[in-house]
């Protein structure tokens, strides 16, 4: 960024400084070069970790049983995860065992998004692809364990490859498929989606903001600039609000699908 | 724009970089260990307690309920008695004063009686006294009214009762013939 920013300065008052991918591919700035080399979408995740862990681990350790306001808020999250997208999916019974995990990537996957809109941060902590594809690698090992456990390796694979009621020449073509969803296409469809939606809501915002910056302030000609950067920035305001709901939208989409990919791992009644 | 040139292609952002992985497996990590260990069970622990306090509450509730409709029917049933032995005091006493009405009244008529009895009774004996008395003094009245009309003195006794006799008969006759 401060390449693009250097050499952008000179000519600022020409091109708006538009955002690009580079932004999601920035220079190492602590222990470069070692395993632990931190840029800065990985320094707004550690801080972001934190945040979430001083915050929810300050109201769980003074969690009372008459809630105050915020413990409420919590609480209705918590409910919000176990009752309306474990339990809806998979049943009390079922579901018990995996609230924690689902409440682990909803609550982290939602703070971590919201760092996109949040100044400052301005990146969403999701916005790397590792950091998606761990949530989806961790959901797909579960669900590979929970169909092993609950159907044994071989009925599990016999039934998902070679779904009953289907006439014999259609496993040529179904097998693999099959296959490759359970091994590739959930995972990644998982990780793509959260990742994708965290670039183009970067992108967006940040585009706004950059002509806003530019129209208002860059440009020469004020009379034409500010009208026109004033409706950048009413963009800019009313897509942030929108990537808020994204930042929730997308936690609940994992969260959801993870629940329901490991709902899938469990013999059909 | 020199800028523009070191921009890398898209394919870029899907090659996980080593030092990307190592702090993603971190913190989910973390993250993991928090929400398994510490967050969930003891949200867990607080919304177990929670549903107990309320079921006990809810029975604790039932249970005064219960206790209180006891008390109450309890109440019902004594006010009931009472109201019943307070009827049957009631009708006890009606009964006894219209008793000692009725008792007074006869003892009342009978006294009336009685002292009605005995006044004409001593009426009676006062005009019967009365009567003798007065037949004594109308005779000698006479004796004395007739010796003084006769000019003499009816000296015989005899001949003075015979007299006296005859006139009372007189008048007898003579108030029968009235």
């Amino acid at each position: 960024m401060n390449a693009v920013s250097a050499g952008l300065s000179l000519a600022a008052a020409s091109e708006p400084n538009l955002p690009s991918i580079n932004d999601f591919l920035p220079p190492e700035i602590l222990f470069q070069g070692t395993p632990f080399a931190i840029n800065r979408i990985i320094l707004v995740r550690i801080i972001a970790t934190i945040v979430l862990l001083l915050v929810l681990g300050r109201t769980a350790a003074k969690a009372k049983l008459i809630p105050g306001r915020w413990q409420g808020v919590v609480e209705y999250g918590i409910e919000f995860v176990r009752d309306k997208v474990v339990y809806d999916v998979m049943g009390e019974v079922r579901g018990k065992r995996y609230v924690p995990m689902i409440a682990t990537i909803f609550f982290t996957i939602f703070v971590f998004n919201l760092c996109g809109v949040i100044p400052g941060a301005n990146i969403a902590a999701t916005a790397t692809v590792v950091m998606p594809l761990v949530f989806a690698v961790w959901v797909l090992i579960q669900y590979w364990i929970v169909a092993i456990r609950e159907q044994g390796l071989g009925h599990y694979l016999r039934h998902e490859l070679f779904t009953p009621g289907v006439p014999w020449p259609v496993y040529i073509l179904l097998a693999p498929i099959q296959l490759l969803e359970l091994l590739i296409i959930r995972p990644a469809s998982l990780t793509i989606r959260l990742f994708a939606n965290m670039i183009s809501g970067h992108l967006l915002v940040a585009t706004c903001i950059a002509f806003t910056q530019y129209w208002m302030v860059d440009t020469v000609n004020h009379l034409v600039g500010v009208p026109v950067g004033a409706l950048w920035f009413v963009g800019a305001a009313a897509l942030t609000c929108f990537e808020a709901f994204v930042a929730f939208l997308q936690a609940y989409v994992f969260a959801i699908l993870a629940t329901v990919y490991l709902n899938l791992s469990y013999p059909e009644e | 724009m020199t800028a523009l040139a070191e921009e890398k292609s898209g394919i870029s952002l899907f090659i996980p970089e080593v030092y990307d992985i190592v702090w993603s497996l971190i913190i989910l990590l973390i993250v993991a260990v928090f929400f398994y260990k510490f967050f969930m069970p003891k949200f867990n622990a607080i919304f177990d307690e929670r549903a107990r306090k309320i079921e006990g509450g809810i029975a604790n509730a039932e249970k005064a309920q219960a206790d209180a409709n006891a008390a109450k029917e309890k109440y019902e049933a004594q006010l009931s008695t009472a109201r019943v032995e307070a009827s049957k005091i009631r009708d006890d006493a009606r009964t006894e004063a219209s008793h000692i009405i009725a008792d007074a009244r006869s003892r009342a008529e009978s006294d009336a009686e009685q002292i009605t009895a005995n006044a004409q009774r001593s009426i009676a004996s006062q005009h019967q006294q009365a009567l003798v008395s007065l037949k004594g003094e109308v005779g000698v009245l006479a004796t004395a009214l007739a010796g003084k009309i006769l000019g003499s003195e009816l000296q015989d006794s005899k001949v003075q009762s015979s007299m006296i006799d005859q006139m009372i008969d007189h008048m007898d006759a003579s108030n029968a013939g009235k």
